[in-house]
């Protein structure tokens, strides 16, 4: 792959590296022929982060021979490519090229003054992790300026890990999310609520109480309020993931976090975390959505267990699990919920080659799944 | 000035008095300097010079000419001592290193000869202080034989233009690549890190470069432990003259302008790391 990208567009990809660095350790980009993805994923699988940028970002855009099979995705170390997007004041352009035979990337700034800054990094061939997420099945649909967002999460603190967020026909509510703490007395409690008018839409299918990492959020505010692009929120009730998302006519931005379970409401089992590598399978051959159900793993797919005892296939992960289940997260004195944090489901991309649109989300409908091109970005219409 | 009231009789004793209205004159430069503890100090009629050196490998020299000092008094043709630089930049910023418009420690320097402390007399609204320095006696500086006749290849940069650079120096890589040419790439720094290759391209007509003079391609490393503390000159300076001589040694020169626009130098040299066949 090889692409050029003027002044401001450098400075955008920038700030889209510094929103995923928040998120992961590892950036993944994947140059497709619908644009150039930068992903990203934390370790305990519980945040994915994905930047496209579609061709007309960029001066030029050229897929290598590889287009048509294998495109190949490049894994970056976060600490390798965040510092060279640092100081962009006297970039001119930028030509990022991706080598296949020496899995090297080339990233070139022409600057200021005739200045040269090439890079050559390494870059780990991956297969690309996907979020799979069907927005368009979430009952309830925040969108609102990146402003009126970046001004409630202001209040707080930066070392604020978690919020919640409540949703009823009446008001959206944000409020700081503490776990089992017996320092109540230390803690201030900050909650602030928009009346639905507020949002430039406002959709509330079911009322919920939803809890998420808040730091791993503000970097996609930060790029969004950049942009002045509105933030699309769609979410569900507690433990299934929530969206964030931008889009404009030449970039969409996501951000998918899972939230925290409702521990009082036993009726609803952990949802099974799958990571799937990126496989030649159809869509239709990937594990069924519905959680807690015995899968059927197709070759080259990890399934790592749920809390609900299903096969284990990575122990690093199940460890980090049992963690996260562990009794003093249950036995608490105060009635706030949520014992367990529940994970995203990962789904591989069909590779079809030539449709250049993988699908980004699976339903529970697998037919419905194969006939429509799901994208996860696409915000509601008004 | 509480300074100037000391006795003519003290004046007589010293072999090298100094004087500044305004002592980061002196401080800023030789924080430029301060890899190591100690410092040579080599006071003669023309000026002073200070010298810091890290394992015969790299030297640092900052030179304050006469002219800049209030008062210069120097009676003999050369005074060298040696001082622990780090407690001589504690004292300068006695007072706290105040960046205020228009409050500045005013500092009368003097030295009475071998065997003696450098006495600094250090004065800011009125309080005085007397530091005395213990001093050493003077190694003798490395001379890197750097001569100009021998020199290959030179060029002078405007700094702002390597500052980034050197802001973004890959330090998992163990050398700083230096590459002049007559030919493309003209000028280029490289680094060999854990995640890649880094290189910075400084063609010969850009407008930072104010002069271009290279006879023939060298392609020089030098250990970047060495060379990063230069970052801190690079960072007090307007331009930068690179030249490289026949063996390969490097040497820096820094124009840096202090808080009253005079100018000062501070220079390093710096040993090759290894041989590299020249093109």
């Amino acid at each position: 792959m090889n692409c050029v990208l003027e002044g401001n567009a450098v400075k955008a990809f920038g700030k889209a590296i510094h929103s995923l660095s928040r998120i992961g350790d590892e950036l993944c980009l994947d140059p497709m022929s619908k644009g150039l993805a930068l992903r990203s994923v934390n370790s305990a699988h519980s945040a994915y982060a994905c930047f496209l940028f579609s061709p007309m970002f960029f001066q030029k855009y050229n897929l290598g021979p590889e287009q048509g099979s294998e495109t190949v995705q490049c894994k970056l170390l976060m600490k390798s490519i965040l510092p060279l997007f640092r100081c962009l004041a006297t970039v001119e352009r930028c030509q990022i090229q991706i080598n296949t035979p020496n899995d090297r990337v080339k990233i070139q700034f022409f600057c200021r003054h005739g200045i040269t800054k090439t890079h050559d990094l390494c870059f780990e061939e991956s297969e690309a992790l996907q979020a799979a997420f069907a927005s368009h099945l979430c009952p309830n649909v925040l969108k609102a300026p990146a402003r009126v967002l970046g001004e409630m999460v202001m209040h707080f603190p930066v070392s604020q890990e978690e919020i919640t967020l409540s949703i009823t026909p009446l008001r959206v509510s944000l409020r700081n999310y503490f776990e089992g703490r017996n320092d109540h007395m230390k803690i201030m409690y900050t909650e602030m609520s928009l009346h639905p008018d507020e949002f430039d839409y406002f959709q509330i299918g079911v009322e919920s109480n939803i809890t998420f990492c808040l730091k791993e959020l503000r970097g996609l505010l930060s790029f969004a309020e950049s942009h002045c692009l509105p933030v699309s929120v769609h979410f569900g009730a507690a433990g299934k993931p929530v969206c964030f998302s931008v889009e404009d006519m030449i970039l969409e931005a996501t951000v998918v976090l899972s939230t925290l379970i409702d521990s009082e409401s036993p009726s609803q089992p952990a949802e099974t975390l799958t990571v799937a590598p990126r496989t030649p399978t159809r869509c239709a051959d990937v594990v069924p959505e519905s959680p807690g159900e015995a899968a059927t793993v197709p070759a080259g797919m990890e399934l790592v267990a749920s809390s609900q005892g299903s096969p284990i296939e990575d122990p690093a992960l199940l460890l980090l699990l049992h963690h996260l289940s562990e009794p003093h997260y249950q036995e608490r004195a105060n009635s706030t919920p949520a014992s367990s944090i529940c994970s995203l489901l990962f789904r591989a991309k069909s590779p079809e080659s030539g449709e250049g649109l993988p699908v980004l989300a699976c339903c529970s409908d697998e037919e419905e799944a194969e006939e429509e091109d799901v994208m996860m970005m696409r915000s509601p219409t008004l | 000035m509480p300074l100037s009231t000391q006795s003519q009789g003290d004046a007589e004793q010293y072999v090298l008095v100094a004087s500044l209205d305004n002592a980061r004159n002196l401080s800023n430069i030789l924080k430029a300097i301060t890899f190591k503890d100690h410092a040579i100090f080599s006071a003669t009629p023309n000026g002073l010079k200070v010298t810091v050196e890290d394992s015969k490998c790299l030297q640092a020299n900052a030179f304050i000419q006469s002219e800049i000092f209030q008062e210069y008094t120097i009676k003999e043709d050369s005074v060298g001592f040696q001082v622990n630089l780090t407690v001589l930049l504690d004292c300068l910023n006695i007072f706290g290193g105040s960046t205020a418009p228009g409050v500045s420690t005013a500092l009368r320097m003097c030295y009475k000869g071998y065997g003696y402390p450098l006495t600094l007399f250090l004065e800011e609204g009125g309080v005085v202080t007397v530091c005395k320095i213990n001093t050493e006696e003077p190694e003798e500086p490395v001379d890197f034989e750097f001569c100009s006749t021998n020199v290959t290849n030179k060029v002078i940069l405007q700094s702002e233009s390597l500052k980034e650079a050197f802001s973004e120096l890959d330090m998992t890589s163990e050398v700083l690549q230096i590459t002049m040419s007559p030919s493309q790439p003209y000028f280029r720094l490289s680094t060999f890190g854990n995640s890649g290759n880094a290189h910075y391209d400084y063609p010969k007509d850009s407008d930072m470069m104010e002069l271009f003079k290279c006879t023939k391609t060298q392609t020089n490393r030098y250990k970047m432990s060495l060379l990063k503390p230069s970052t801190k000159a690079l960072a007090l300076s307007c331009k930068v003259s690179v030249r490289t001589d026949s063996r390969g040694f490097l040497s820096l020169q820094y124009l840096v302008r202090n808080d009253d626009g005079q100018i000062c130098f501070v220079e390093y040299y710096c040993c090759p790391d290894e041989e590299v066949a020249e093109d």
